[in-house]
């Protein structure tokens, strides 16, 4: 799509955790209205942001992902009443912790609703664009 | 708050009362076993030591007692006589819904920092049963150190729980009932009771410094090799999950086939990643682990104490989960009614820790 890549260049890998009811839908309908946006995220639905177990993004990230997105409902418009509320909770402490090793700017949350296609594009394309600057995850290739 | 001041040879009728008068049904305290310090468990009021005080206060850290009523579910009354960190991890439990709060009659005694058992018992005679910060002093000179989470530790004062025992100079203790199932505990054995003040705002601010000073002097692990290179003799062993009074899963993940991957599944991952290290999912069991106690962790040490490979745990657990617990401004084991963080919520927070 668009641009031609170029040879050799890195291109990061982003595992993204989205919710069925908003941040899914949103790049249902980015895709839909033909918005452009790096291809370089593998989308993972979940029923809620809520479900997302710091787990999967720990095991993402030490498998050598080089980016975890994570998108919800925006806080109060959850499907679920207090999903995302919860998720925030965890996703705040995960990255807190991943902070302490310098791995917190590979994760990143996003509230996105079903109607923001434009949203889910801009976010898909500068987190691509940072992880690019960042570089490969240091934990790719090692032996874990 | 409601209180008396008893020498410390009184402590002997103080627990006997207790178990005389039916206040609690059992005592999980400590006492003098050979050169060392143990816990026991006593329901035969007889059978309280003469001199508890040489036990009680003794700097002598072997398991966190928190762990040992860790998931009962009995109607009986268990009187736990231990110290600050391990009253504190109690209290973590009781939010979690690990022991019915009801059934626990918490005492917490004052600490000064202990060594680890097994270098108490080697030295026990120099250390003594009570320590003060010129004797930590001396000790160190003779290359005697205390553990390292005890330096580290901003709270040991006996200021948690339902009744705390403070140490004053001269052989005297205050016993002083911190809640309405304390000073109950304290009417009922018929103590002359006088209000009392022992919140001791200007040591708790000296020693919270001190402690600061000392955290930040350790070596730190800033970075994903970092912890790596930390880790790196570390076998999966999950010593320090066993031995952590806040680490309570009945069936732990990392038990489980996919944290504790074997044959034809190890073998997969293997082939998946090209190679893989073996035993499995080291980073990533200490990760998740970290992660699990962080809102919880006491800072009592207990998992640096119990690995095996000497893993120096203290600068990782109780640092790391310090800044998660900062974020949520929450003290472990500090108050029973207030809730664990991660079962709450406010409308607006914590958008700036998101991206």
């Amino acid at each position: 799509m668009g641009e031609e890549k170029k040879e050799g260049e890195f291109e990061p890998k982003i595992i993204g955790f989205t919710c069925n009811w908003c941040t899914y839908a949103s790049a249902d309908l980015a895709g839909t209205s033909r918005k452009k946006y790096p291809p370089n995220a593998r989308i993972i639905r979940l029923m809620c942001s809520g479900r997302l177990d710091p787990m999967f993004v720990l095991k993402a990230l030490l498998n050598g992902a080089d980016g975890v997105f994570i998108g919800g409902c925006h806080p109060g418009e959850c499907h679920y009443i207090k999903g995302n509320f919860y998720a925030r909770r965890r996703i705040a402490a995960i990255r807190t912790i991943l902070k302490q090793f310098g791995l917190d700017n590979r994760v990143r949350s996003e509230w996105i609703s079903a109607s923001e296609g434009d949203k889910f594009a801009r976010v898909m394309t500068e987190m691509a664009e940072d992880l690019k600057k960042l570089g490969p995850n240091p934990m790719r290739g090692k032996i874990l | 708050m409601k209180g008396a001041e008893l020498g410390i040879e009184d402590l002997e009728g103080f627990f006997r009362g207790l178990l005389e008068k039916e206040v609690v049904d059992c005592l999980v305290m400590p006492h003098v076993a050979g050169k060392n310090i143990a816990y026991m468990m006593v329901t035969d009021p007889k059978r309280i030591e003469s001199s508890p005080g040489k036990a009680i206060f003794a700097p002598s850290f072997s398991v966190n007692a928190a762990g040992i009523v860790k998931g009962w579910t009995v109607a009986n009354k268990v009187g736990l006589v231990a110290k600050p960190c391990e009253i504190r991890a109690a209290i973590e439990l009781v939010k979690l819904n690990q022991m019915d709060k009801d059934s626990l009659l918490l005492i917490s005694v004052d600490c000064a920092g202990a060594f680890e058992n097994q270098v108490y018992a080697d030295h026990s005679d120099e250390i003594g049963e009570w320590l003060d910060s010129g004797k930590i002093e001396e000790l160190k000179g003779k290359g005697i150190e205390l553990r390292e989470a005890c330096t580290i530790c901003d709270s040991r004062l006996a200021d948690v729980g339902d009744i705390g025992i403070v140490r004053l100079n001269g052989d005297k203790v205050v016993v002083a009932g911190l809640t309405n199932m304390g000073e109950a505990a304290l009417t009922a054995l018929e103590l002359p009771l006088e209000d009392k003040e022992i919140e001791r705002k200007d040591e708790k601010a000296r020693i919270a410094e001190e402690a600061k000073k000392n955290e930040e002097a350790l070596p730190k692990i800033s970075s994903i090799e970092e912890l790596e290179a930390f880790l790196q003799d570390c076998i999966v062993c999950k010593n320090c999950r066993d031995v952590c009074p806040v680490c309570y899963c009945k069936e732990c993940f990392f038990d489980q086939p996919l944290g504790n991957p074997a044959s034809g599944d190890l073998l997969n991952l293997a082939e998946l990643r090209g190679a893989i290290g073996v035993p499995a999912n080291q980073l990533f069991y200490h990760l998740t682990r970290v992660y699990h106690v962080s809102t919880t962790c006491v800072g009592c040490g207990a998992c640096a104490d119990a690995c095996p490979k000497d893993i120096p745990l203290t600068r990782y657990y109780p640092v790391i989960a310090r800044k998660v617990q900062e974020i949520f401004e929450y003290e472990p084991g500090k108050d029973v009614e207030e809730p664990l963080p991660f079962v709450v919520y406010e409308e607006e927070e914590l958008e700036d820790k998101l991206r």
